[in-house]
């Protein structure tokens, strides 16, 4: 999310806002579609190239946003290889037994994930909220009362974190008889979760009864940013399906990998 | 009749009795009223329900033969950090133009106009609210109340939470809107406001009414009521001073605080410098300096809560956390985050348990009758009075014994009588020899009470210099403006 | 039925972000647990589901849950999950669950039971979402069994009794007199 991270603005940004966000959750759905883990390896570089070259955001921002992403990779992938089912057996170790097939649908598995968080990074390093939720009013019908209601308590967001890093310095200083085991997991729960939330829950109240106090009622209403469709929906679309295309001429003119379909 | 209401009752959920038996009240076009009384007697409830937003937006139960809200109503509230929806100042402004459904190319111009009112020029308001200081946000809100075009302006303590310079920075500002303007405004801090409007209605604890007249013979016949009261009045220092015989003189005492090239870091940013200072028994400093100048920081790194380098001691040095806890007593700017139990009994046994105290049931009784808060001691904490809950706070941490005290705004937003509770404590744990270091944007607090004052600048500690407390003869000159 | 206020949803909305940041800080947690197999780890995968029993528990209004959950998963996503829009869909499925255990018992019971059924009513959903999300029957029987066991159990433990008790403390801070409505007592007390 973008309220304090420098960037520059680029077309992916002119994107209107709640098209890309259906369009995204298409691509996630039709994702879930493709069996071939050549194909998969390959649609995970449509992301990529993007999210490397065209979001407007520091490298050094995106190396450490992707750092997660590696971990994601190799947990998403390890259940399916380690436990999966399958036929052709490579490995076996206790319990765990390591399958052709087990492990390369495992493989897909890491590559889809991979492909999703990608696609979700994009998005978000790309829409600006506020526009998000104009373009969802305008666009997609959304009542106002609750996209409003989610610009304000993003606004918010930021300030919850100041009062998170007050809160623990507060009980830093105040000393807290750590409990233990499972109690001490609790114990930390109650003593961030109850204060922080009941602050923003009075601090929500307050804001709701000032956007009230400014008229914000179901009325009629006008726009201050008007979100359109443009030119470059129509690129952004054109890129993903020659994306689309190239990666499954490339996975089935030259896959890396043996098996075409990871289901049994 | 421009708004009132008669025979009004509320009942508060859970509350014993009824708020407002039976009050009646009218304001006519044009007139400037002020409503005033203690903590909790209803002033803000009475308010909202002027303004209409009581039941419509906050459903409180009430009842009344009449209620005569004004056609549109624009109301500011006390916190500028819950007021707006949006992030940026000119999307906030146009939230108030799209719920008028004003045409979209229009709001530009009106954008400036209203923010031009209230003395915010921008070049191009596409700004952060987050960076503005808060008397702007303040400003901000009576600019977006404005854009509402309102029949009538209601201001629900406006500069509460706002530091002097704000306070005077808002109320300017609202002296420049319309002169037949109706308002009503509630506040506590009236030194601003009373040459302002025309009629004053006060208030006692359960609501009822017990003046209604212009400001001067509400002064004249009702002043011990403001001062029970904890209000704001010009004057009210100066006669607590005399009244008391405050303060007690200075004597310099031992050497007890010792800090060498102090740094404390954020992360790899250093934010605050001190190189050489000394503090001594009997001392009550005060740290000023603009906000973000990194007073806090400079409390934080003395508990160790913040990386640092270089020293600091306090009969011996303070290296860990606990070291600093053991000789530093921290009293933080909010209140609500040091309490960790569910009542203010346990709170301060609590406190006591960590450092290992036997006498748990006799010392935690003393506090609640020396803090005054004995009649409360089974609430949960988040349920007491702001007086209350700085109070408990201030209990909280002074438990072991202590000889040093650190303050991070501790008045701030406190009425008059629990501010002067809390500095005529500070006062005698003084002169009983303790050091008393605290950050405060408050003049009087300099002035009145201080010996000596840091004044931070920049991540920096630049100045230190001796202060006089005022003159014995100064002290009894009462300023008497009204 | 109640409609829900503007306050109601931009309260719910404020603890739904709080807990989409936790939800986003709990996928390394989740990802270093996961590794090592057996879906033990599992049992700490109830965490996503908190928001939403959490938020009816303290709102105590029809489409709470949903709206919360909903919310706290677009809140994971716009700060970037590594799940991507995946915890979109994963959201308002596991909302539903919750939603439809309150609903069952006519959004009259707002108790510890009722909390842990909503519980395991989501952690339903997200393993409906695995199956769709494909490949999950291909893993060896007992691992299947012992996955949804962990995955039930989080839900009962975290989204369920943990949810439950955390709303019990902010109630005693008194914060919740100004979210639920007042008392037909309340109403009645001002004829007196």
């Amino acid at each position: 999310m973008q309220w304090t991270l420098q960037y520059e603005e680029t077309w992916l940004h002119r994107l209107n806002p709640a098209f890309k966000l259906v369009f995204f959750l298409s691509l996630f759905l039709t994702l879930l579609f493709v069996h071939n883990p050549n194909v998969m390896s390959n649609l995970t570089f449509v992301p990529f190239i993007l999210v490397l070259f065209a979001t407007g955001h520091r490298r050094i921002v995106i190396a450490l946003l992707l750092i997660p992403f590696l971990l994601l990779f190799f947990s998403s992938a390890s259940s399916m290889m380690f436990f999966g089912q399958g036929s052709t057996t490579w490995w076996r170790w206790g319990i765990v037994h390591i399958t052709e097939e087990s492990f390369f649908r495992g493989l897909h598995i890491g590559f889809r994930a991979l492909n999703f968080a990608l696609l979700g990074l994009l998005f978000a390093l790309t829409t600006r909220p506020v526009f998000l939720f104009y373009s969802l009013i305008q666009q997609l019908k959304v009542p106002p009362r609750f996209a409003y209601s989610f610009m304000a308590a993003v606004r918010i967001l930021p300030v919850m974190v100041e009062e998170f890093q007050q809160l623990r310095a507060a009980l830093l200083i105040r000393g807290v008889k750590k409990k233990k085991g499972l109690r001490r997991v609790t114990q930390s729960i109650m003593l961030y979760a109850v204060p922080l939330l009941s602050q923003s829950i009075r601090r929500a109240h307050r804001i709701a009864v000032a956007m009230e106090a400014k008229q914000f009622n179901n009325k009629e209403r006008t726009y201050y940013y008007k979100q359109t469709f443009s030119k470059v929906d129509i690129y952004f679309v054109l890129y993903i399906i020659a994306g689309f295309c190239l990666s499954y001429w490339i996975g089935y003119t030259f896959p890396y990998f043996e098996i075409t379909d990871v289901r049994n | 009749m421009k708004v009132g209401v008669s025979n009004l009752r509320v009942k508060y959920a859970g509350a014993k009795t009824l708020l407002f038996n039976n009050l009646s009240l009218q304001v006519e076009e044009g007139e400037k009223v002020l409503f005033l009384g203690p903590s909790g007697c209803g002033k803000s409830t009475l308010l909202q329900i002027l303004s209409g937003l009581i039941p419509n937006a906050v459903p409180v139960p009430m009842k009344a033969d009449q209620v005569k809200t004004p056609e549109s109503s624009g109301v500011v509230f006390q916190d500028p950090d819950s007021q707006f929806c949006m992030p940026y100042v000119d999307e906030e402004m146009a939230f108030v133009l799209e719920n008028r459904a004003i045409p979209q190319p229009e709001m530009k111009k009106l954008i400036c106009l209203y923010l031009h009112k209230v003395g915010l020029s921008f070049s191009d308001p596409h700004v952060e609210i987050s960076s503005l200081s808060q008397g702007m946000k303040q400003r901000l809100a009576i600019a977006s109340m404005l854009a509402l075009e309102p029949d009538v302006i209601f201001l629900d303590e406006p500069t509460a939470l706002l530091d002097p310079e704000g306070t005077t920075e808002v109320w300017n500002t609202i002296k420049q809107i319309n002169e037949k303007q109706t308002m009503i405004i509630v506040e506590h801090k009236i030194d601003e406001v009373i040459h302002f409007v025309d009629r004053i209605v006060l208030f006692d604890s359960k609501g009822k009414m017990i003046a209604d007249a212009d400001p001067k013979s509400v002064f004249s016949f009702y002043k011990p009521k403001l001062k029970e009261y904890g209000i704001w009045y010009p004057g009210v220092w100066d006669e607590h001073r005399k009244e008391n015989n405050l303060p007690a003189p200075y004597v310099k005492g031992q050497q007890l605080m010792v800090i060498n090239q102090l740094q404390g870091y954020r992360g790899k940013t250093p934010k605050i410098e001190v190189s050489d200072a000394i503090a001594h028994e009997g001392e009550w400093i005060v740290v000023t300096g603009k906000n973000g100048a990194g007073k806090s920081s400079f409390l934080l790194s003395l508990m160790n809560v913040m990386k640092t380098t270089g020293t600091k001691s306090v009969r011996g040095q303070l290296k860990t956390i606990k070291a600093s806890r053991e000789q530093l007593a921290f009293v933080f700017q909010n209140p609500e985050f040091q309490f960790i139990t569910n009542s203010v009994y346990d709170e301060l046994a609590y406190s006591l348990e960590m450092m290992d105290d036997r006498n748990v049931a006799e010392k935690v009784k003393n506090w609640l009758e020396a803090y005054d808060l004995h009649h409360v001691q089974n609430l949960h904490p988040y349920q007491l009075s702001t007086g209350q809950k700085r109070r408990l706070s201030v209990g909280t941490s002074l438990f072991g014994d202590q000889p040093v005290l650190l303050l991070d705004e501790p008045t701030f937003g406190q009425d008059a009588s629990n501010t002067f509770k809390l500095l005529d404590l500070f006062e005698q744990l003084r002169s009983k020899g303790m050091l008393i270091i605290m950050v405060t944007h408050d003049e009087m607090v300099v002035q009145n009470y201080a010996t000596r004052e840091w004044v931070i600048h920049e991540g920096k500690l630049i100045e230190d210099r001796k202060l006089e407390r005022r003159e014995e003869e100064e002290r009894y000159a009462v300023d008497s403006t009204i | 039925m109640k409609r829900l206020k503007l306050s109601d949803i931009l309260i719910t909305i404020v603890i739904a972000l709080v807990f989409g940041i936790i939800y986003k800080l709990w996928g390394p947690v989740y990802a270093i647990l996961k590794p090592f197999g057996l879906h033990v780890g599992d049992v700490i995968y109830g965490m996503w589901f908190i928001a939403g029993t959490v938020a009816i528990l303290l709102l105590r209004k029809p489409g709470v849950a949903l709206l919360a959950e909903t919310a706290a998963a677009s809140g994971e996503f716009l700060v970037g999950s590594e799940y991507g829009l995946s915890v979109l869909l994963y959201g308002i499925v596991q909302g539903l669950g919750t939603e439809l255990m309150f609903a069952l018992f006519g959004y009259k019971r707002y108790t510890a039971f009722v909390a842990a059924l909503g519980g395991i009513a989501a952690a339903v959903g997200s393993l409906v979402m695995d199956a769709a999300y494909g490949y999950v029957m291909d893993l060896a029987l007992w691992n299947l069994l012992l996955l949804i066991g962990a995955r039930l159990l989080g839900g009962f433990l975290i989204a369920g009794i943990l949810a439950y008790f955390l709303v019990e403390a902010l109630e005693k801070t008194g914060v919740t007199t100004l979210i639920r409505p007042a008392s037909d007592e309340d109403y009645k007390a001002l004829d007196q």
